[in-house]
């Protein structure tokens, strides 16, 4: 590998052009996958739902039609609307006064307590990444590399497809889609936001996120009661991952999750996982 | 940018030292364990014919496997697996054990591959990226950890630990690793480095699609635990591919200020897909123990 090289050979178009074949198969064979699984298993804790609650009348019909809905309005909201972006970052504060956490959330056990937890988390990060970009458009990072609006939007994305993923099992079992973020992180997270000072400052904030994110999905594949559900967290986790690796990478550091002196981890670890009673 | 050499003999030596350990924890006689397994079948303690089941129901995995794109998973697979599938062993295993020794086969010839990898004086030697050096060297002692984590637990839940790499897959690996003769530094580059990417994605993807099947709860919790560090692994190689692709190979560095002169779209080549694929994951039996 010559390593004098100092000129880019090709254009950012054709660079672009590399990852083009992977959008198509995103689409086609990874989203079907991972929608199967929500999907069937949106269906049993409705089933579950229904005879826990047989006065409720679920309808199969409609409760389908609702899940892919969900799911694929989700998808496509996600990517084009910056409406969802407002909607999944309403504040811990607006939940509360909404009754929103005593209401639906509080009710929720088991799975769809970790769903409810997961769509949180989702929001917590795109509520960062969302006032991190508006932050350095703005001018108030510093210089901000070309690399990183690049990151932070299709991160962001991502992570508004993942909490999508999750309330459209919520919604689809009769409960509200989860729309505030993570009650028991939030309060440290807008602290270290205001801290925020560069661009170095906020990928690192980012970081935190991903790992927990990330560490919460790996518990989470262990402890979810339904193998669907674990699915879905088996599917996001690595997402979360490769986030971080780009994120490590941008900070100059060995681009793997690692220990806080640097040491590289070959098993990703849980001490930053989150649970539903955090 | 160099890196701190005897930092990172350090770091290697710690990998070997918590392979040691977890190596000493499986040294209790193995083969008693796997004696274990079989009285137990015999007694009627394993169920022999959900375990054929599941290994039957895998043919069709096979077949969607061979369908890919991809070079690694095109290869003639049909014939070898249809042995393993019809062996007494491998019914006498657990699906559980069955998907760890698959992954333990994987992460074996990971192991071959980067140590294949790291005698090219462009990969590993005066002639490397310091960066892409010090990843493939922390990267095989990773997967040296996988597999003997794997390996433990396959153990463990009283089956035959495997160390022998995936039968599908060598053979496209030697046919890869021996095109590599006379190519200049660049395009062997760009050939280690998209085998590599192939093997990462493989065992990513099989993990994902292996982590929601596992009845043992410690099986799931060791694949889940590694599952991400192979994607990691996959996002560090695309990135790596796409900059020696782009002609910028001095853009792999992890150098104060590198990150200023990284092209937009550079930002996210690393993690196209929202939601991880399995499109490509090794079918559950296909490395199991004969």
């Amino acid at each position: 590998m010559s390593a004098d090289n100092n000129d880019i050979q090709i254009t950012e178009g054709q660079l672009r052009a590399m990852t083009s074949d992977l959008d198509g198969l995103n689409t086609e064979q990874c989203y079907p996958a991972m929608t199967a699984a929500a999907q069937s298993w949106a269906q049993d804790v409705a089933d579950e739902r229904r005879q826990a609650e047989p006065r409720r009348h679920f309808s199969r019909r409609s409760f389908l039609f609702g899940a892919g809905g969900a799911i694929a309005g989700g998808l496509v909201l996600a990517t084009t609307s910056s409406s969802l972006a407002a909607a999944a970052t309403r504040p811990m504060a607006a939940a509360k006064a909404s009754g929103e956490l005593t209401g639906d959330a509080a009710k929720l056990t088991g799975d769809l307590a970790i769903a409810a937890l997961a769509a949180s988390l989702e929001n917590l990060a795109v509520f960062a990444y969302t006032a991190g970009l508006s932050a350095a458009k703005a001018g108030k990072l510093g210089a901000v590399p070309a690399a990183v609006p690049t990151f932070v939007t299709t991160a962001r994305s991502q992570h508004m497809q993942h909490a999508a993923a999750w309330n459209s099992v919520l919604t689809a079992a009769g409960y509200k889609a989860v729309t505030y973020t993570d009650p028991a992180l939030t309060p440290m997270v807008e602290k270290d936001f205001a801290a925020v000072k560069n661009i170095p400052d906020l990928l690192n904030l980012a970081l935190t996120l991903e790992n927990v994110a990330a560490q919460t999905y790996q518990g989470g594949a262990d402890v979810l009661k339904s193998a669907k559900a674990r699915a879905v967290a088996a599917s996001i986790q690595p997402v979360e991952m490769q986030h971080a690796a780009v994120l490590y990478f941008v900070l100059g550091k060995y681009p793997g999750i690692q220990t806080a002196s640097g040491t590289p981890l070959a098993f990703n670890p849980l001490t930053l996982a989150q649970k539903p009673t955090s | 940018m160099p890196y701190d050499d005897k930092a990172f003999a350090e770091l290697v030596e710690q990998s070997q030292d918590m392979q040691s350990d977890a190596m000493a924890n499986v040294a209790r006689p193995i083969d008693e364990l796997v004696e274990l397994n079989f009285e137990r079948a015999a007694r009627g303690e394993i169920d022999m014919e959900a375990n054929q089941r599941f290994a039957a129901a895998h043919r069709g995995a096979v077949a969607a496997s061979l369908s890919g794109a991809s070079a690694l998973t095109a290869v003639g697979a049909g014939a070898v697996l249809l042995g393993l599938l019809a062996s007494p062993a491998l019914a006498a295993s657990s699906p559980d054990i069955q998907m760890l020794q698959t992954a333990a086969s994987i992460e074996k010839l990971a192991v071959n591959t980067y140590t294949t990898a790291e005698t090219l004086p462009y990969i590993g030697g005066s002639m490397a990226n310091s960066v892409v050096a010090k990843f493939v060297s922390v990267t095989k002692s990773q997967h040296t950890q996988h597999l003997a984590a794997f390996n433990a637990a396959t153990a463990r839940l009283g089956g035959a630990m495997q160390n022998t790499p995936d039968p599908t897959y060598v053979p496209v690996v030697d046919k890869a690793v021996a095109s590599l003769k006379g190519l200049s530094a660049d395009k062997g580059t760009l050939a280690v480095v998209g085998l590599a990417l192939e093997l990462e994605n493989i065992a990513a993807e099989t993990y994902v699609a292996d982590v929601p099947n596992f009845t043992d709860s410690q099986a799931r919790a060791t694949t889940a635990s590694i599952m991400g560090v192979e994607a990691q692994h996959v996002a560090v190689l695309r990135a790596v591919q796409a900059l020696v692709m782009a002609g910028a190979p001095q853009l792999i560095s992890l150098a104060p200020g590198n990150a200023a002169k990284l092209p937009a779209a550079a930002g996210d080549l690393a993690f196209p897909f929202a939601f991880y694929p399995i499109s490509q994951a090794a079918p559950a039996s296909q490395g199991a123990v004969k």
